[in-house]
């Protein structure tokens, strides 16, 4: 393999992982507090997605339409917290799963009902490209790699030097004694559920100059973002960083050695990682 | 003999009536009832039985239908013999995916089915496209043979031999509730710990109800195959994954009569709706949640209860009198 085809295929994987990481972080997120799947994030990524393509259809402005994205998709995952989830957080896992498939079937409906079935190309703001190591790289991609950056960064701040980021990482260890404290659980559930929703729509709307935006594209994702979580632990946000840059650069590099293997190399990852570790990486041995 | 007819009678009643019902109802619709009742039934039988959530199950329902397509479209042309081997390659694929999976937490199963039944897509779409041609699916109509007890060409015949193999499961499944290999299984559903404590190995009983469920939902998917004529990699599409457990949850989980009940309503509101509005996604979901939201114990339990309470009112009355 020639080192140009690795390079730009390390830069390919690596803007994979930063899709992957944000929109898992917000999965994980919602397990590690609530104890609750939420598939439902893939909607808002889907969401954000798309109103990244009509906005920046009408304005011209992408950075527009991501912000509009992820703005509705927090509104929208504040009204489904509020009506649908609030109800189940006592309930088992299997609950919370079922609830959010639905959601996030009736929503690809909604989204098949508003937007059609076409897939939708989305421009790019720009198309310079770079030169990186004598391999040409476009800079979108870059910038995409520098905003889950950022997130990272963000993310770490929050949870470490804000009083509601410790809170929520307290909540991870033992939600009881932080309610106990006379800290509000429900409204530490709500931050976190709409910030994830929140990264979800960024992912999409972020994603979608590179990719064409179609109702599906949420279930498209859907499986590499479930290894990710599984791989990195359900819960732990360092595993999800490490697990999304391994899914990145397997899907990215088997894909460039034998097309298939993007699909089923981090499966079969996955799966003996599950042999030897049944809870993921970084997962914690809690109870069911 | 009159408990063993007695044991019998309402499986017997019930798929009476079920075949009873061609006569009412079109006939395609009721093929696709009993089809996809056997299918629901499998995962009936996880969610309720053993508490596994399986959204992967279009993944075995697709090894089933692959296995019985590869043979006659390949190979040879018997219908029966197709199905045998549509059976055994969903059951020896449970047997291995079963190995690795059982042993996960209820969570960890519930996202790595969901992630193999969208890898079997991919794999019957886009990796094995030259032997399965992708999206074009297999034609095999023509190749199956009309010979055998039952003519499995016409759908008629089929539909009397999908209803007797119905028959057979739903007994299967009864007589498994009533055996110790049963309780085992709601008891590590219920309470792990205590079972092991007792001398049961949890990874031995899950694994053989995983393999059990799965074998039944790759029967389902041979019987599609053979009714059909046809596969695509359409049948284990992620938006189709839900399919089963939306039946469970509507029909009621756990009930042995639920899959039957819920493919009924499910199947029949899928035809009704879908001449209204053409967005069968949205029903869907929004079925879903409302079911879960509602906390209901599904259309059979719904009745069930309802049923109860008009016998005791009967039962009341005639005692006064």
């Amino acid at each position: 393999m020639s080192s140009q085809l690795l390079v730009s295929g390390v830069i390919f994987g690596l803007s994979l992982a930063s899709i992957y990481f944000l929109i898992s972080i917000g999965l994980s997120l919602c397990f590690g507090l609530m104890r609750i799947i939420s598939l439902d994030q893939l909607l808002y990524y889907t969401v954000g997605a798309y109103l990244a393509y009509s906005v920046s259809v009408a304005t011209g402005n992408l950075w527009l339409g991501i912000g509009a994205g992820v703005i509705v998709a927090a509104v929208l995952a504040l009204l489904i917290e509020r009506v649908v989830f609030r109800r189940i957080y006592e309930r088992e896992l299997t609950f919370s799963m079922i609830t959010s498939f639905g959601l996030l079937l009736g929503g690809i409906g909604a989204v098949k009902g508003i937007w059609g079935v076409v897939p939708r190309p989305v421009r790019m703001p720009f198309d310079d490209q770079i030169n990186l190591f004598g391999t040409d790289i476009p800079v979108y991609r870059l910038l995409v790699i520098a905003v889950a950056v950022l997130v990272y960064i963000g993310i770490w701040a929050f949870l470490n030097r804000t009083i509601i980021g410790k809170a929520i990482r307290a909540g991870i260890e033992d939600m009881e004694h932080v309610e106990g404290l006379g800290i509000n659980a429900a409204r530490l559930f709500t931050i976190t559920f709409v910030l994830a929703g929140a990264l979800s729509a960024l992912a999409g709307g972020m994603y979608a100059p590179l990719i064409m935006v179609d109702p599906h594209m949420g279930l498209e994702v859907l499986a590499f973002v479930f290894m990710v979580v599984i791989i990195g632990g359900l819960g732990s946000i360092k595993g999800t960083l490490y697990s999304s840059l391994l899914v990145g650069q397997v899907v990215s590099i088997g894909s460039l050695i034998y097309a298939p293997l993007a699909i089923m190399a981090p499966f079969a990852m996955m799966m003996l990682i599950l042999l030897v570790r049944p809870t993921g990486l970084f997962g914690s041995a809690l109870a069911k | 003999m009159s408990n063993i007819l007695r044991w019998w009678s309402g499986i017997f009643i019930a798929f009476a009536a079920l075949w009873a019902a061609h006569w009412v109802l079109p006939l395609p619709f009721m093929n696709e009832v009993v089809v996809f009742s056997i299918y629901t039934i499998g995962c009936n039988f996880l969610l309720g039985r053993v508490g596994f959530i399986s959204f992967g199950q279009p993944a075995y329902l697709a090894v089933g239908a692959y296995g019985t397509a590869f043979y006659l479209y390949y190979f040879g042309t018997d219908p029966y013999l197709g199905m045998l081997i549509g059976v055994l390659a969903g059951m020896v694929f449970a047997m291995v995916v079963g190995l690795l999976f059982v042993r996960l937490r209820s969570d960890y199963f519930a996202l790595v089915n969901l992630a193999l039944a969208v890898i079997i897509f991919y794999m019957l779409q886009k990796v094995l496209a030259e032997i399965t041609r992708g999206d074009n699916g297999l034609w095999f109509l023509t190749n199956i043979a009309s010979s055998g007890p039952f003519n499995l060409t016409r759908p008629i015949q089929f539909f009397t031999f999908a209803v007797l193999m119905a028959a057979l499961v739903w007994a299967l499944y009864k007589y498994l509730d009533d055996t110790l290999f049963g309780a085992c299984c709601l008891a590590t559903k219920v309470n792990e710990t205590k079972l092991e404590f007792i001398g049961y190995d949890n990874f031995k009983i899950r694994w053989l109800a995983f393999v059990m469920a799965n074998t039944t939902t790759a029967f389902a998917g041979t019987l599609y195959a053979i009714y059909l004529g046809f596969v695509s990699p359409e049948m284990t599409s992620p938006a189709r994954t839900a399919d089963p457990v939306v039946v469970t949850i509507l029909g009621g989980v756990g009930s042995l009569w639920g899959p039957l009940v819920g493919t009924l309503a499910y199947t029949g509101l899928r035809d009704v709706a879908s001449k209204f509005i053409g967005n069968w996604e949205l029903f869907v979901g929004l079925i879903l949640v409302f079911i879960m939201m509602t906390n209901s114990v599904g259309l059979y339990g719904t009745l069930e209860a309802w049923a109860r309470r008009l016998f005791q009112k009967n039962a009341a009355q005639e005692n006064k009198a």
